[in-house]
């Protein structure tokens, strides 16, 4: 049970980058070029305006919880139960999924500020998110 | 150009719902076709084209044509994105029909999903591509869990309680409580019960996931004209429609700019209705997919019988009921009668139309079908008559 591995993320040809980022825990997200439109998940294509012109931005880290669950019931060898599933909603737009650490009886709730650290795996480092010291 | 009413459903069959078949689901598919064949008069040597789910990839088409020695297939295609492909199988058998290229189409859905594999665990491991990376190896692994972002996200921008769930669950168990053909025949559920059933993965409980069940359901699709002809009164195909929203995703389309709503089922409702020249207040019976009770509040919404947000006072005002004007998943649903991945509420459909159902609703000229959603999705409204 303990010896099973984590899944970890397959990087192909476009994701690469934003997967080589986080093993250096940055979050990193494309800006077209074009018309700054920032996009995730990662794509060849703006789809705002079509443009293949990309460059790379690093998120603040920050942002805020626009849902969530709290996984009572195991279903993944690997994952024991219970933690909590953020989709938190960053600065730059995007809204990614990570887990949220804190203590289990800490209060979680949609619109709290949260800050992104970094958990390194066997092979791949993810993000996973605090609530603001204090809070 | 329309496809409205020019083809129908003629035949449908179905295998008992279990926790245990103790067969093949290519067995049970076998089982499953032969009786809706049977239902419809027709032969298997009838048969020239098979339209299946592409979750069903433990059978191809090929399996059906051996197994049943069919001489020829002249079409045969499949639907992607598990139970959003549904009433889509219908749709490409319309496609076929109406077009000429095939005459009798099989449709249809065989799973052992208790017995064997269960889509609420996994075990997946190794390296994970394309959106699922983005979620998988963070132990975000299961469409509970997928849904319970989109409940959550509902609850809180309509101001919602999990009551507003638990209101789908009981109206869902109460119809499958009197159909004999439900895993949960004689066993309604409460609001307390709902209330007190275990979390799986807040806001969702026990009793807000669907059933693992054992099965297998087929439909047949012909013309029009042909139906006119075979035993069964026809349930013509007023609309077939499949549909996508936004930055879709399987299950996460997180990127939308409201999670709250359901895009792909908006897009296909619309289709639906102006295809079939209705609107929401002409459908009799709703027959809608519920994987998770919260996605049934925003189908509901989506398909046009209440305003966003409003979805939970059609229960508490009895709408929902088999007198209530809008009977919803009369045959209990994948909460009540067991979770064929849609295809059970297709069959429900075309008995209401007949007026055949256990529960039968006592106005049942047009019956909505919808499938799987946050997934692309699909849908189709049956008619009594040919209008």
């Amino acid at each position: 049970m303990a010896s099973f591995r984590r899944p970890y993320p397959e990087p192909d040809r476009d994701t690469a980058p934003f997967w080589e980022a986080q093993n250096q825990q940055e979050l990193r997200f494309q800006r077209c070029t074009q018309c700054q439109t920032v996009r995730y998940p990662v794509g060849p294509l703006c789809p705002q305006c079509r443009s293949f012109e990309t460059e790379w931005i690093t998120s603040s880290g920050r942002g805020t919880i626009y849902s969530y669950t709290v996984v009572r019931h195991q279903t993944h060898p690997a994952f024991p139960a219970p933690y909590t599933v953020l989709l938190v909603e960053m600065e730059e737009g995007p809204r990614i999924i990570a887990q949220l650490r804190a203590p289990e009886d800490a209060a979680v709730a949609i619109g709290m500020p949260v800050t992104i650290d970094w958990e390194e795996g066997e092979l791949q480092t993810l993000p996973v998110f605090y609530p603001p010291p204090g809070g | 150009m329309t496809i409205r009413n020019k083809a129908a459903i003629a035949g449908i069959g179905q295998t008992e719902f279990s926790k245990d078949s103790g067969r093949s689901t290519l067995h049970m598919a076998l089982e499953a076709v032969l009786a809706a064949l049977d239902d419809a008069g027709l032969r298997p040597e009838d048969v020239d084209g098979v339209v299946k789910m592409a979750a069903n990839n433990d059978i191809a088409e090929i399996d059906l044509l051996r197994s049943l020695n069919l001489p020829n297939l002249r079409y045969f295609s499949e639907i992607p994105h598990g139970g959003g492909a549904a009433c889509g199988t219908i749709a490409g058998a319309v496609s076929a029909v109406v077009s000429g290229m095939a005459d009798v189409v099989v449709t249809f859905r065989s799973l052992n999903e208790r017995s064997e594999r269960r889509f609420g665990q996994s075990s997946v491991g190794g390296g994970i591509g394309g959106s699922q990376a983005y979620h998988i190896p963070h132990g975000f692994v299961t469409p509970a869990q997928w849904v319970a972002i989109f409940g959550q996200r509902y609850l809180y921008e309509y101001g919602h309680t999990t009551k507003a769930f638990g209101l789908v669950s009981v109206l869902c168990r109460k119809h499958a409580a009197t159909n004999p053909h439900a895993m949960m025949y004689e066993r309604p559920v409460t609001m307390e019960e709902h209330q007190a059933s275990r979390w799986i993965t807040e806001p969702l409980r026990l009793l807000d996931c669907c059933l693992d069940t054992d099965g297998a359901c087929a439909a047949i699709v012909v013309s029009a004209e042909r139906a006119k002809t075979l035993p069964c009164a026809p349930a013509y195909i007023a609309a077939a429609a499949q549909g996508t929203g936004s930055r879709q995703q399987m299950m996460t389309s997180y990127q939308r700019e409201n999670i709250a709503r359901l895009e792909e089922a908006e897009s296909t409702g619309k289709e639906l209705y102006r295809t079939a020249e209705l609107e929401p207040k002409d459908i009799d019976v709703a027959e809608i997919y519920d994987h998770f009770t919260p996605m049934v509040l925003m189908a509901l919404e989506a398909y046009g019988f209440a305003a966003p947000g409003k979805a939970p006072d059609l229960f508490r005002a009895g709408r929902v009921e088999l007198d209530g004007g809008l009977p919803l998943n009369t045959h209990g649903g994948h909460l009540g009668e067991g979770y064929l991945h849609g295809f059970g509420h297709i069959v429900e459909g075309v008995r209401q139309v007949r007026g055949t159902a256990a529960n039968q609703a006592t106005r049942a000229r047009t019956v909505l079908v919808t499938s799987g959603t946050g997934v692309p999705t699909s849908g189709i409204i049956l008619s009594k008559e040919p209008y």
